[in-house]
């Protein structure tokens, strides 16, 4: 990485004054930094400071209080929030458990169908890319938009999915599918998937424009058939977008919040419960401090899920 | 010469600018992050709180006189009374030159949620309105409403009914509006069915539901996806299977417990209306539900009186009437019940107490109310009101019954209010009474 000093070269002419580092007996280095550069990030380092670090610092400081959201007055309690978190808290865990659920579905069933679509879709025909377009589109509706049109979908009186099952004589696969405790959660997986593969296939139709066709052409001329050369060629190729893909889709599932939210409505009822549902239900119940110690959990909980991920799919050479 | 070294005085004079430049801009970058760094991690540590002059009980009193002028900013969550109060206002700023009123309108559930932080720091909410129970309560704690015992409005009130916005002796808010959050009804379905309006008991309501489904019809249209919708029913069904009036305070203090025999008796009262609810009656949303009994095919909305103005939207032509479903043997305490709600209060951050007191006097005038409540079908605990709407004027017998207080606004902690009602919904969904409660009550006392 090449580094800029920030100022014009200036050549020695002859005659000209001295250079006051050779003065002092040192060279000023080429690659020197001018340190006035050092406040060109001030604006976004200031900003990052008090809309992100600041927040997050105080989100410590309350998850050791009981405060309420709104007295002057709190208390101290050590790490009471979370022990409270994880030993006596059933919604806490339904939640926690809900959400792992949900994301572990998300993740392997978004994964496998963004990289079909992408598969069938990689050429630039125009189908291909009319295509393209249609199942991209979901990704630009807002989340309560699709929120509210899958809830039209799966509602058991008025809905398409019923409508349709009645429709084709499969009324015994009729559902009250939000209304299902044991369905439920797959339900709104099932939206997520639709809401989001599009967005995963364009990171995946560009890590496979990028491999090269001359692989492909050695392996048919070795003999090796479609799923080798998947295996050998595609997959290995792919892993960068399948690490960006798998981590994004992880981050987006645990924040599945608006959707949830939308879809559910609010409260959201136990068998939807997600964490950040959870938090959101906490601060609304004017206890901050436990809140605040249910973040922090939410946030180590996504950053040791993408790790694990990373290191389960051999997506992260050691080390890094 | 001369001119050489001119040019070299001043390129040495700027390569020493440049150097100053330099150390200084090292310095201070160093100074300058340091100080944001020092900044951000002091701001943080510094203990939560908040400086919400304090209000409430021991706060100041809305003012009775000063300058109704300026901007009021009134936050509420009834998005569908908008358009009545947007004519209030205009009226209202007819009498009062320079006064503006802007509305800063929620969700209801969103409302619950963020009104509180919202509205303490005063530049939201110089007006504003709170649900009964838990939201009053925090509220009255965190000092937001100011005193109103001595405001012209008082007087207007109904007194039994001004009970839910009082703390203490002080009488911070105002119930403006009065719902009976029981399910309603298509009278038109009941007299072809031959079913009576008014139950004495369980069995007779059991009997009412099965001459309507024997006449072709849902008996009740159920929106148990929508947990604050479908929540109204518990008040129904707990105001006489309850041995105390404040069942759900004692609920969540630990005295009563939802595996009482009462409460599994109400559970099971709720298994006996599955076969008289909509199919996949917990996957119902609250729209659909409404479209059910607004088109005719369910004779009853299990919501309440506040929905009235929404079903007519949707087309209703029948008379509506509400029906109680009686969990008695025949001796019920109750044969209904009722919410003072929509809790009127100025707010005691505020920079123009003045104008939004006199916002709310305007609203609390007999005149207005009945405007409110005759535009948007909800009765209000405004004295003297003259009630024109037939809806209300048919329902207007309700106001003078004996009825309950709606009980799940008891309820302090919301997790605690969800766990109980959705204790109904499990043994709807084909739980056990037995289990569905034993499960509400671990979160009950997880939160003793």
């Amino acid at each position: 990485m090449s580094t800029h000093t920030g100022l014009p070269a200036k050549r020695k002419a002859p005659g000209s004054p001295p250079d006051v580092n050779d003065n002092k007996g040192r060279r000023r280095s080429p690659t020197r930094v001018n340190p006035a550069l050092y406040l060109f990030p001030l604006p976004a380092v200031a900003v990052i400071a008090f809309f992100l670090v600041m927040p997050t610092l105080q989100a410590f400081q309350y998850a050791l209080t009981d405060w309420n959201g709104f007295s002057a007055a709190f208390n101290y309690v050590g790490l009471d929030n979370f022990i409270r978190a994880f030993t006596n808290d059933s919604l806490f865990t339904n939640a926690l458990t809900n959400n792992l659920k949900f994301v572990l579905l998300v993740v392997i069933a978004q994964t496998f169908f963004s990289l079909i679509l992408a598969l069938l879709l990689t050429k630039n025909s125009r189908g291909s890319v009319l295509l393209r377009a249609l199942f991209f589109f979901p990704t630009i509706l807002s989340s309560v938009s699709v929120a509210f049109i899958w809830k039209f979908i799966y509602d058991p009186n008025f809905g398409l999915a019923n409508a349709v099952l009645g429709g084709v004589g499969l009324e015994a696969l009729q559902s009250s599918y939000l209304g299902n405790d044991a369905q439920a959660l797959y339900w709104v997986a099932v939206t997520q998937v639709w809401f989001h593969a599009g967005q995963m296939m364009v990171v995946y139709i560009a890590g496979l424009q990028a491999i090269p066709r001359e692989l492909y052409e050695a392996a048919e001329m070795d003999g090796a058939n479609k799923w080798q050369q998947f295996k050998s060629i595609t997959w290995p190729f792919v892993a960068p977008a399948t690490s960006i893909v798998v981590a994004y889709t992880t981050v987006q599932s645990f924040k599945a919040f608006d959707l949830i939210l939308g879809i559910a409505g609010n409260p959201p009822k136990q068998s939807l419960d997600i964490l950040s549902t959870r938090i959101y239900s906490t601060f609304a119940n004017s206890e901050f401090g436990y809140a605040a110690a249910q973040s922090i959990i939410f946030m180590a909980m996504i950053a040791l899920v993408t790790w694990l991920q990373r290191r389960l799919l051999r997506l992260t050479p050691k080390g890094e | 010469m001369a001119t050489r070294s001119a040019v070299n005085n001043r390129h040495s004079k700027t390569l020493n600018e440049e150097i100053i430049v330099s150390q200084i801009s090292r310095r201070q970058a160093i100074a300058l992050l340091g100080a944001l760094g020092f900044g951000a991690t002091a701001a943080a540590c510094a203990g939560p709180g908040g400086s919400t002059a304090p209000g409430g009980a021991t706060g100041p009193a809305a003012p009775a006189t000063g300058d109704i002028t300026g901007k009021v900013s009134f936050a509420h969550w009834r998005g569908e009374d908008k358009v009545v109060f947007d004519e209030l206002i205009k009226r209202f700023a007819a009498l009062h030159d320079g006064v503006e009123v802007a509305q800063d309108i929620s969700t209801s559930n969103d409302y619950t949620a963020q009104a509180l932080q919202k509205l303490r720091g005063g530049s939201i909410g110089d007006a504003f309105a709170t649900f009964r129970g838990s939201q009053f309560k925090n509220f009255t704690e965190a000092g937001i409403y100011t005193e109103l015992k001595d405001s012209k409005a008082v007087s207007n009130y109904q007194e039994g009914l001004l009970s839910a916005g009082k703390s203490g002796e002080s009488q911070l808010g105002l119930p403006y509006q009065v719902v009976f959050p029981m399910p309603m009804a298509n009278v038109d379905l009941f007299d072809k069915a031959g079913a009576e309006l008014a139950p004495k008991d369980w069995d007779s309501f059991l009997a009412m539901c099965e001459k309507l489904a024997s006449s072709g019809v849902i008996p009740i249209s159920w929106p148990g996806g929508d947990v604050g919708n479908g929540g109204q029913l518990f008040n129904c069904m707990i105001a006489n299977n309850a041995p105390v009036d404040d069942m759900c305070a004692q609920i969540e203090q630990g005295k009563l417990k939802v595996t009482d025999d009462w409460f599994i008796k109400m559970l099971n009262q709720y298994k006996d209306l599955v076969p008289y609810l909509q199919p996949n009656a917990t996957g119902t949303a609250v729209e659909p539900a409404q479209n059910l009994f607004s088109q005719g095919k369910a004779a009853m909305l299990a919501t309440g009186s506040y929905h009235i103005a929404a079903v007519r939207g949707l087309g209703a032509q029948f008379p509506i009437e509400l029906v109680f479903p009686n969990t008695s043997d025949g001796n019920a305490k109750y044969e209904g019940v009722y919410n003072a709600t929509f809790i009127l209060g100025v707010n005691s951050a505020s920079k123009n107490q003045a104008a939004a007191a006199a916002w709310i006097d305007f609203l609390s005038e007999p005149e207005n109310a009945a405007y409110y409540a005759n535009e948007t079908a909800q009765h209000v605990s405004v004295k003297d009101v003259d009630y024109t709407n037939p809806d209300l004027k048919r329902l207007s017998p309700w106001l003078d019954k004996n009825t309950a207080l709606a009980a799940r606004f008891q309820f302090q902690n919301l997790d605690v209010r969800n766990a109980v009602e959705a204790s109904a919904t499990a043994v709807i969904s084909g739980t056990s009474p037995e289990q569905a409660a034993e499960a509400a009550q671990k979160i009950v006392d997880e939160r003793i």
